[in-house]
């Protein structure tokens, strides 16, 4: 097979709005500073979030990020959009980070808490037992990605939380598009491989 | 169940039509190739439950006052360039004077002691942040992190 692999590679472009506030803000602009920080920041914050899985460390990670990022706007191409490259610069910085911990996964790190990371269902079921499931299953899912590889966890969180292309996951990771595909389905089954485990292990509590 | 395909299909391929990633042809391939693998077709049904249960968590994000970075702007960024340039022209001056009047013969030893130390560890202080830019410069890893 080699439909995916042979495809052009595609160039994603900006938005007409964003690359016009991308130029404002590059001039100085105060008001297009202040909205593409406002913008930009919360991205930042939860995707530092789903990569490292605690709210205060991913808020560090969030702020060097935005700092870093505005170093760099003057040397950024408006036509190309914000996100990718966003994303890159907090993926290498949450990459540093566990580097700078010495750890290689986040096993190391305190367990991912349900309380500490704030999350919540953001579909309007009105069936509360649906609910109750619903938030069950995404808080075991949220478990079960914390325990995979970072470079699993990156792909993975970047196309089911992060909702981008693979063209855009290629350019955040620089790795071809073709290595998208096959990363993210391996992940995939990896998380859903763990989560079966979690399943398993706990109705066996429960019943021994 | 089985823990892989029954035959030769390569698995991945769900994943990118499940993503509407793959071309046409080969969505035409994969399409047919469902259509016949139990296998697949339930490996599909689990990408989907596990793609809903992902984009329906939400996070709560920090307020506006939880963020103390703030972009630099025009105003800041000239008055730190004025600061920098006013403070080197200084220390040239200050160094330069202070030589002079060595060279001159007339300060007594403390004063020299005063200056030298002085001027030594600015000097000292200045090189080991240029040492250290120019390591940064050379193994920045976000020196590509660009476009």
């Amino acid at each position: 097979m080699t439909g995916p692999r042979s495809a052009p590679a595609l160039i994603a472009m900006s938005s007409p709005s964003e690359a016009q506030t991308v130029i404002l803000a590059q001039q100085g602009e105060t008001d297009a500073l202040e909205e593409l920080a406002r913008s930009c920041r919360q991205q930042a914050y939860v995707f530092a979030l789903q990569l490292i899985g605690h709210p205060d460390d991913a808020l560090d990670v969030a702020q060097d990020a935005m700092v870093r990022f505005f170093h760099s706007l003057g040397r950024f191409d408006a036509s190309r959009p914000v996100r990718p490259w966003l994303l890159r610069i907090v993926r290498n910085l949450v990459r540093d980070r566990a580097r700078r911990l010495r750890v290689r996964r986040t096993e190391s790190l305190e367990p991912a808490d349900d309380d500490a990371l704030r999350f919540e269902p953001r579909d309007d079921t009105p069936d509360p037992e649906a609910q109750a499931t619903r938030r069950e299953l995404q808080a075991l899912v949220w478990k079960c990605l914390q325990e995979l590889k970072p470079r699993y966890r990156e792909v993975l969180v970047l196309r089911d939380y992060q909702d981008l292309s693979y063209a855009d996951i290629a350019t955040t990771l620089k790795i071809p598009r073709g290595t998208v595909m096959s990363r993210l389905h391996r992940a995939r089954r990896l998380l859903q491989e763990e989560v079966r485990k979690h399943r398993c292990s706990s109705e066996e509590a429960r019943d021994g | 169940m089985a823990d892989h395909c029954p035959t030769s299909f390569d698995e991945t391929m769900i994943s990118g039509h499940f993503d509407g990633e793959l071309t046409q042809a080969t969505e035409q391939k994969v399409r047919v190739h469902l259509e016949d693998c139990q296998y697949c077709r339930t490996v599909l049904g689990e990408l989907r439950t596990l793609r809903e249960t992902t984009m329906s968590t939400a996070f709560h994000t920090p307020a506006d006052s939880q963020w103390d970075e703030r972009p630099q702007t025009g105003l800041s960024l000239v008055a730190m360039g004025s600061g920098w340039i006013i403070a080197v022209v200084w220390a040239v001056f200050f160094a330069g004077y202070a030589l002079w009047q060595f060279w001159q013969g007339s300060t007594d030893l403390f004063q020299r002691i005063l200056v030298f130390g002085g001027l030594s560890a600015l000097a000292l202080l200045f090189t080991s942040v240029l040492l250290d830019r120019l390591r940064a410069a050379r193994t920045d890893p976000y020196r590509e992190v660009k476009k």
